[in-house]
């Protein structure tokens, strides 16, 4: 069950409502937002190159981030008089109800073009495929090994895993956030990155044997 | 709270936590590292380093920023100004910059990005170098 920034509000919460306004970042954004179209621009602004590496990291591809983070922020427009906010004194000040909202509109997109490409984008391979092109010596892009280990231990995880450390590590997400984007509770996030980043390990500590041993 | 109840996998995953928020707090001030509790597991603190330092951003060229601000720009909205002559006007075609979420303007580019693919890291590359040039030209605009 999805915590804090998406439950429910209670009777007793919404008598805490006029906290909100310090408690979100984005709330004098959204709201000016919703009286003006042109005053999305600074929250688009702010947050396109996290939506953009979200899907780019889903996805493995600078097209199909280019379209996902295109129909994200399309929705994230036309309906943003649906958003509410939903930040609580627990999700502290730097909180953002808002970056929460669209990032689930991001993770539905992602997974709505993952079905139309038919493509099995949970698996190992294309997760390690996602991350060999930009890295790719041959191909122009500056080649780092170590990074490029780094990638690819994140590109083997499970996809719940992978999208946990991206929007940790990426995005710089809060873990009630992520928790807010993936549905789960926070106690469930943690375990699952936790849990991520033993596997980066063991395989980081694998490949560093492979290639001492190269 | 007990140490009983900080026992388990989920009080590791909980030291984990915090060593995260740390650890991502000093790579916006540029720090290498923090102090990490001394029963977190050094796997851990391996792998999270090593994440912090290779995970990069990654910024859509900006041909595609400015087309898609056009685009949102000329968007009837849902909205309280759906439909009104304010939602047909576009959005400005180049803004200020605008900090990256919990980052300072400075502090924004403190870890790699990637821009349209291509690996930079504000030294590494001409496209980096500038990037880096336009963003420290552009007037600094406090939002959020």
């Amino acid at each position: 069950m999805a915590r804090a920034v998406f439950g429910r509000v209670s009777a007793t919460e919404e008598v805490g409502r006029s906290r909100v306004g310090r408690l979100d970042r984005d709330r004098t954004l959204v709201e000016a937002a919703r009286r003006d179209p042109s005053a999305f621009e600074p929250l688009y602004r702010r947050y396109l190159a996290q939506v953009y590496s979200y899907a780019y990291y889903e996805l493995g591809d600078h097209h199909d981030a280019e379209d996902a983070t295109e129909r994200t922020f399309l929705l994230a427009l036309t309906n943003l008089a649906r958003f509410e906010e939903r930040a609580r004194p627990t999700d502290g000040d730097g909180a953002s109800t808002f970056r929460v909202w669209l990032f689930r509109i991001a993770r539905n997109v992602v997974a709505n073009q993952r079905r139309g490409r038919r493509r099995h984008p949970t698996t190992p391979l294309d997760a390690a495929g996602m991350v060999r092109d930009p890295l790719d010596v041959e191909g122009g892009a500056v080649g780092r090994a170590e990074g490029a280990a780094a990638w690819r231990a994140v590109g083997r995880l499970p996809a719940d895993r992978r999208r946990a450390l991206v929007l940790r590590f990426v995005d710089e997400m809060s873990t009630s956030e992520i928790a807010g984007v993936l549905g789960r509770s926070e106690g469930a996030v943690r375990v699952l990155i936790h849990r991520a980043l033993r596997s980066v390990a063991r395989d980081l500590g694998a490949d560093d044997r492979a290639g001492r041993a190269r | 709270m007990s140490s009983i109840v900080l026992a388990g996998p989920r009080a590791a995953a909980l030291r984990t936590d915090r060593y995260l928020d740390a650890l991502l707090a000093a790579a916006d001030r540029r720090a290498v590292d923090v102090p990490a509790p001394t029963d977190l597991d050094p796997a851990i603190r391996f792998a999270a380093r090593r994440l912090v330092a290779d995970l990069a951003r990654v910024h859509p060229s900006f041909r595609f920023e400015e087309r898609l601000a056009v685009q949102l720009g000329g968007l009837p909205t849902g909205g309280v100004a759906g439909g009104s002559p304010e939602a047909a006007r576009p959005l400005r075609p180049i803004g200020g910059p605008v900090p990256a979420a919990g980052m300072p303007a400075r502090a924004a580019l403190a870890r790699p990005i990637l821009i349209g693919g291509a690996v930079t890291s504000a030294a590494l590359s001409i496209a980096g170098a500038a990037f880096v040039a336009w963003r420290h030209s552009r007037p600094s605009r406090s939002v959020g």
